[in-house]
């Protein structure tokens, strides 16, 4: 099967191409234009934009704790509208049916989730290989468990730790690690209830910054292409500013990535004590070349906040809007589920959403800032289409802007921020650097070989319009969603790495399993076979 | 029968993960209400989370880390018969908090409990399972500094043990909601986040036999829901009174029934005569004859599954013990879905 987009205008920025061009596919990938040969199928994008499936790093979409969020608010969503007979279950609200195809509208086609509890990742595989359309991965959340608390406390070995991380990476099938407040959730289990990137955790006697550190290096030498995922210490809290600088200076030239700066993007300045910080961190990351980070941005209304930081959650547990909320001690991280609402008259929500969208904006390399919202804990996902019109048009943020309370506008920099973003640039922080970001190489870009996930979007000047609903988008070059609307379940795979380990840590997990929990360690495993859909998983290579 | 059938119920619904997804996907494309048959107590826990919230922990933090383990009421060794090898002895590993020696209150227990092994020392409070919901208030209203009225306990116990809670490093309560109305244990949900004013604190509610917790979590990704949810319409809506499976077919307002036990043969308790499809264990004893009845392999024993594993408090995936050439939920419910009528696509 030979397939022809004809005459759109190709944004294609890890290529460098940004005009008028055909794009061919055939079995699945892109190829080159095949000379005499006819398409088998042709559909014409004259006057629409063609640009890679676009990818998302950090979305909570799947998990045991995304599940206790439905089942704690059965009133923010409603299942509604006529049965679809070709998409079965799109129209329960929030659940992963309707999820797949919610982001295939818009001309997504791979989505990170990026907080699964390892001896959680049996149950979040399930979940994510009943979202369809879509490719997913996961990132296992290590930095609070008691086998690497324990190997740092006993001064083990880098190699020790390297295996212990490759085969956590294996058995749950994760792309990467991510750490979430590094000992914070340990300590809490103590009593702790404030964790900085200097204090130590508890009976451990070690501190957050050594296990940012020692997780950075493993994941660094065992060549996973993305970098350790951080979610900072204080998350959300007045000053928070100074713990998202002192983690970029702990980067010291290795690759390092955190995660919605939004919300460590406040100083303690004004009447209020609570301002924004966003133009230091900007100019911080801007000046560290070897970090990356994602937005998180606030977008207003009612949303629930779903975190494996359960310190900051139980915290914030007196802000749940409805008054509700679960608090959940696990194995490691353990995780909090507290609904809120971001309310535009509300100065503290108006700051941070003026700090989210300072951070696009000031940050000036699109391939190290990332396109999220930290779904749903900013705003849910489906909102992005409104945040990128807000990137690319500074009246409509004048307008937005106009909403606000003055004093809290006025403790931002957003007013006079003039830059825009173009279409190349939404295209270069949503395809082409998550790609690399990712180590995916066959995706976030329209060259030869490359996996044809493609979106094509109708030109409109009204931007949100035409995120919302792509024209047309391909998935492994099949033809999903039309105007919008997903037409039919096709079902995507994990993209999971495994950079190898000594056999000898399999031996060691049985034995920590069989002394601790009177188990085998094969309560962590995720057969392939489990997953009930065939070929679930992916192999992405490591490896620099 | 189910193409035919105006009301139909999915009923039982003690499948493994497999199962469970496929008969949530065949009540969508019929129609049908999914209810479990343990969602009384199942759905006990859900309301008062989704009513009151709850802090909660794993049974593996409760073995590894509590230093006080509070039990509530009767039943729980009923309810999870390895509770007392995993929760009451203690491993003995290097841990924080480890050498705080691990005491176990038990309110209420309703008869005697000093069938636990190992020795342990467990200190009664309360026995008449009656007097719980009473001694749940009034001690959380002493933790709270609050005056309380005579209780079956004197002043001074019950003030012993408030101070016993309070000075717990990190104790975990743990019930049964097989034995509990929602109210006493909100009100204990309550205490506990309470005491985290100070310490810490925190519980473990004990699963409903027949994968009831494995069901409710595909239930809630697939349809946003817990059992007790109906797609008449065509599109989920969840309501404990109007989807439970009993009612519906006592009511009559259920024509069919679509009934589910692969871990035990248990047979519906409804009285009323409904036309019912059956997919159960060997030698199920049923009230009436089911117009189909389909012998179905066990999860985990005759076939590999994916269930919830009370002992770590997650979905695990279970290798057969004894591996054999046997039907399985989810191939029968497909093999009916491929046989409806109705057209649409197969989302298992």
């Amino acid at each position: 099967m030979l397939t022809r987009i004809k005459g759109g205008r190709v944004v294609d920025p890890a290529n460098g191409r940004d005009g008028v061009a055909d794009i061919w596919i055939r079995d699945g990938r892109i190829i080159e234009a095949p000379g005499d040969t006819r398409a088998d199928e042709t559909y014409d994008a004259a006057g629409k934009f063609v640009m890679a499936g676009a990818i998302d790093i950090h979305s909570h979409i799947a998990g045991t704790n995304v599940n206790t969020a439905r089942l704690l608010l059965p009133e923010l969503h409603h299942g509604a509208g006529a049965r679809h007979a070709q998409t079965p279950l799109s129209n329960a609200d929030w659940s992963t049916f309707q999820t797949g195809c919610l982001y295939a509208a818009m001309g997504f086609t791979t989505v990170v989730e990026p907080a699964v509890a390892p001896n959680d990742a049996m149950h979040a595989h399930l979940e994510l290989a009943d979202i369809p359309i879509i490719d997913k991965a996961t990132l296992s959340v290590l930095g609070n468990d008691d086998y690497l608390l324990g190997l740092l406390r006993a001064d083990a070995s880098a190699s020790h730790v390297r295996d212990y991380v490759a085969w956590t990476l294996a058995t749950s099938r994760a792309l990467g690690i991510k750490v979430i407040n590094a000992g914070g959730a340990a300590a809490f289990k103590c009593n702790v209830r404030e964790f900085s990137f200097d204090d130590v955790v508890p009976f451990y006697g070690v501190s957050s910054r050594t296990i940012v550190k020692t997780l950075q290096r493993a994941v660094h030498e065992l060549g996973v292409p993305h970098p350790l995922h951080v979610h900072c210490n204080n998350l959300g809290v007045a000053g928070s500013a100074e713990t998202a600088l002192a983690t970029i200076a702990a980067a010291e030239g290795l690759p390092l990535h955190l995660a919605h700066l939004q919300f460590y993007g406040y100083g303690k300045e004004g009447e209020r004590g609570f301002s924004s910080a966003a133009a230091r961190l900007a100019e911080a990351v801007n000046g560290t070349k070897s970090v990356t980070v994602d937005v998180g941005q606030v977008m207003f209304g009612q949303t629930v906040t779903i975190s494996s930081d359960v310190l900051r959650q139980f915290n914030a547990r007196n802000q749940a809007s409805p008054k509700k909320w679960v608090i959940f001690d696990g194995d490691a991280n353990g995780g909090g589920i507290v609904p809120y609402n971001y309310r535009a008259t509300d100065f503290y929500n108006a700051v941070q959403w003026c700090v989210g969208l300072e951070l696009f904006l000031l940050i000036d390399d699109p391939a190290r800032v990332f396109f999220t919202t930290d779904h749903p804990n900013g705003a849910p996902f489906t909102t992005y289409p409104d945040i990128f019109a807000l990137l690319m048009d500074r009246d409509l943020r004048a307008q937005w802007i106009a909403t606000l309370p003055p004093a809290a506008v006025a403790m931002t920099t957003l007013a006079s921020i003039t830059r825009e973003y173009s279409l190349h640039e939404i295209a270069t922080m949503t395809r082409a650097a998550p790609a690399r970001l990712l180590g995916l190489r066959d995706r976030g870009h329209l060259g030869a070989g490359a996996v044809a996930d493609i979106a094509v979007y109708a030109d409109d000047a009204d931007r949100a319009k035409m995120f919302r609903a792509a024209s047309l988008v391909f998935k492994d070059g099949e033809l999903v969603v039309r105007d919008g609307e997903v037409m039919h379940y096709r079902w995507g795979r994990a993209l999971a790495v495994a950079p190898g380990h000594d056999r000898a840590i399999e031996r060691r997990m049985q034995e920590y399993y069989s002394d601790r929990y009177g188990l085998p360690a094969d309560v962590m495993a995720v057969p392939a076979t489990a997953i009930g859909r065939p070929e679930p998983f992916e192999a992405v290579p490591c490896g620099r | 029968m189910l193409a035919a059938s105006r009301v139909p119920v999915v009923a039982g619904m003690g499948a493994d993960i497999a199962g469970a997804r496929a008969a949530i996907a065949l009540a969508e494309r019929t129609g049908a209400a999914v209810d479990h048959m343990n969602s009384d107590a199942l759905l006990r826990d859900v309301e008062v989370m989704r009513t009151a919230g709850m802090m909660l922990t794993t049974p593996n933090e409760a073995r590894l880390r509590a230093d006080l383990l509070l039990l509530i009421g009767p039943g729980l060794v009923e309810a999870w018969h390895e509770l007392p090898e995993r929760l009451v002895v203690r491993p003995s590993v290097a841990q924080a908090d480890a050498k705080a020696t691990r005491r176990i209150l038990w309110l209420c227990p309703g008869g005697d409990p000093t069938k636990l092994p190992g020795g342990a020392k467990v200190q009664v409070v309360g026995r008449n399972r009656r007097d719980l919901p009473v001694l749940l208030a009034a001690l959380r209203a002493r933790i709270a500094g609050r005056p309380v009225g005579k209780t079956a306990l004197s002043a001074k116990a019950l003030d012993a043990l408030a101070a016993d809670l309070r000075a717990a490093r990190f104790g975990v309560a743990v019930w049964s909601a097989a034995e509990l109305d929602t109210l006493p244990i909100e009100m204990l949900c309550g205490l506990v986040a309470d005491l985290n004013a100070t310490t810490r604190f925190s519980g473990f509610a004990l699963a409903a036999p027949d994968n009831a917790l494995g069901v409710l979590q595909a239930c809630g990704w697939m349809t946003g829901f817990p059992v007790r949810t109906g797609f008449g319409r065509g599109f989920p809506e969840h309501d404990t009174w109007r989807f439970e499976a009993a009612r519906l077919v006592e009511s009559g307002e259920a024509d069919c029934a679509l009934w589910i036990s692969a871990y035990r043969a248990v047979a519906p308790a409804w009285q009323r005569q409904v036309p019912m499809i059956a997919l159960t264990g060997e030698n199920a004893k049923f009230r009436q004859v089911p117009r189909v009845h389909i012998d179905i392999g066990r999860p985990g024993v005759d076939h590999d599954a994916v269930e919830y594993c009370p002992a770590t408090g997650t979905l695990v995936p279970v290798v057969a013990r004894n591996p054999g050439n046997v039907v399985t939920v989810a191939d029968a419910l497909a093999q009916i879905a491929s046989a409806l009528p109705s057209a649409g696509a197969w989302p298992c």
